[in-house]
């Protein structure tokens, strides 16, 4: 009988060897999957970081692009100072922009371009672009070369390419450099008198007077819209119209 | 010190997922109306982050990688089994870093702060202290 019981225990003793080594070697071999999986996961975040950093494209004087197509996009539009389209046209649409404002650049790249091809090409409205500086210490210099482009005729093609090459928001980018790099791209016949005229007090007043107005007719972000024509009793705030048909529709109201 | 027992560990996360589904859900269906989510505390931390080109990745708002990856991890929670111990601990740790990094830019580059996101990080950083736990104290023992 001890002999028997002896046996079993052995046997106990044996089959709970095993069943602990096959656990660790399952362990072991769990941990090295686990190396493996962390391993996995950094390359993954490494992938996405870089990725995301990519988004911050933009805002990059060596590389601006997109001129031509800027410059295609408003062939033939009459340009006076910040004002799109043909004098006398029976709507005017006022933009109140940021150049440094992401959503902005959204609107000029969505719904803008569709506008100015039904409405300002045939002459129906003018849009008139006005600063309404609310991103950054940038923004203001930013608004005022941009006036100073329109004095030249180009005032259009700056903010258009500005907001094409557009920066990280308020991420220091929009400096001199860059300015000088949108202005070259953007046709500017005398650099030396964008220069001048970008760093004028009177410029720069002009900058701060927009935004006072944008301030004045309620509006908080950019890009916020006016429009002014036969239908409106003034300068009337329309906010920002969601698409390209809300804006149309707008206009045509303001000119009936 | 003895790790909790693991359906404790999976109830937490469980709950967790669901919670961060809800978080992430909100701030893309915000995105998709065209607005930003609403910061309850108030401020713009929320439209400002909401409007940075970090926002998106790929052309596709970032909360929708977030549901993907909190519905992962749910489906681990829900299961057993050590491919889903492990699949719960490399998803939740890419989401944990990757929350770092997106918080690091509110901080430092954006310069705003959406409290949605943060919520939504610390949801994240929680699921993988509990995933890591769940991995370490149960891989490779039985179901």
């Amino acid at each position: 009988m001890s002999g028997r019981r002896d046996r079993e225990a052995r046997r106990e003793e044996r089959l709970l060897q095993e069943r602990q080594a096959g656990a660790g070697e399952r362990r072991q071999r769990m941990v090295k999957l686990a190396s493996a999986g962390v391993f996995l996961a950094l390359v993954v975040i490494g992938v996405l970081v870089v990725v995301s950093s990519g988004n911050s494209s933009g805002g990059d004087s060596d590389n601006i692009v997109e001129a031509k197509e800027v410059d295609k996009l408003l062939a033939g539009i009459p340009q006076k100072g910040m004002v799109l389209g043909t004098a006398g046209a029976k709507v005017a649409v006022l933009e109140f922009g940021d150049l440094q404002c992401p959503v902005c650049k959204g609107y000029s790249e969505e719904v803008l371009p569709q506008v100015i091809e039904d409405r300002v090409r045939s002459g129906a409205a003018t849009l008139d672009f006005r600063n309404f500086t609310i991103i950054g210490p940038q923004s203001k210099p930013a608004g005022a070369a941009a006036i100073a482009a329109g004095e030249q005729g180009r005032g259009w093609n700056f903010v258009e390419l500005f907001y094409r090459n557009q920066g990280t928001e308020d991420s220091g980018y929009a400096d001199d450099e860059f300015l000088t790099a949108i202005a070259t791209a953007a046709g500017v016949p005398d650099l030396a008198r964008w220069n001048r005229e970008r760093r004028s007090q009177a410029v720069i007043g002009r900058v701060e007077a927009t935004s006072a107005e944008a301030e004045d007719l309620g509006f908080t972000g950019t890009p916020s819209f006016a429009v002014e024509g036969l239908g409106t009793g003034g300068v009337e705030p329309i906010g920002t119209p969601e698409s390209v048909g809300a804006l149309e529709s707008a206009i045509e109201d303001a000119g009936k | 010190m003895r790790a909790p027992a693991e359906g404790v560990l999976r109830g937490i996360a469980t709950f967790l997922a669901t919670f961060g589904i809800g978080i992430a859900t909100y701030i893309a269906i915000a995105d998709s109306g065209g607005g930003s989510p609403v910061c309850i505390a108030g401020g713009h931390g929320c439209q400002t982050v909401a409007e940075s080109s970090y926002s998106h990745l790929a052309g596709v708002n970032i909360a929708v990688f977030g549901i993907a990856g909190y519905v992962v991890l749910l489906v681990c929670a829900l299961l057993r089994g050590d491919a889903f111990r492990m699949t719960a601990f490399v998803v939740s740790l890419i989401g944990f870093g990757y929350s770092l990094y997106l918080t690091y830019l509110e901080l430092c580059t954006i310069d705003a702060i959406c409290q949605w996101c943060v919520a939504s990080a610390v949801v994240m950083t929680l699921l993988f202290v509990t995933n890591a736990v769940r991995m370490v104290a149960y891989v490779g023992t039985e179901l």
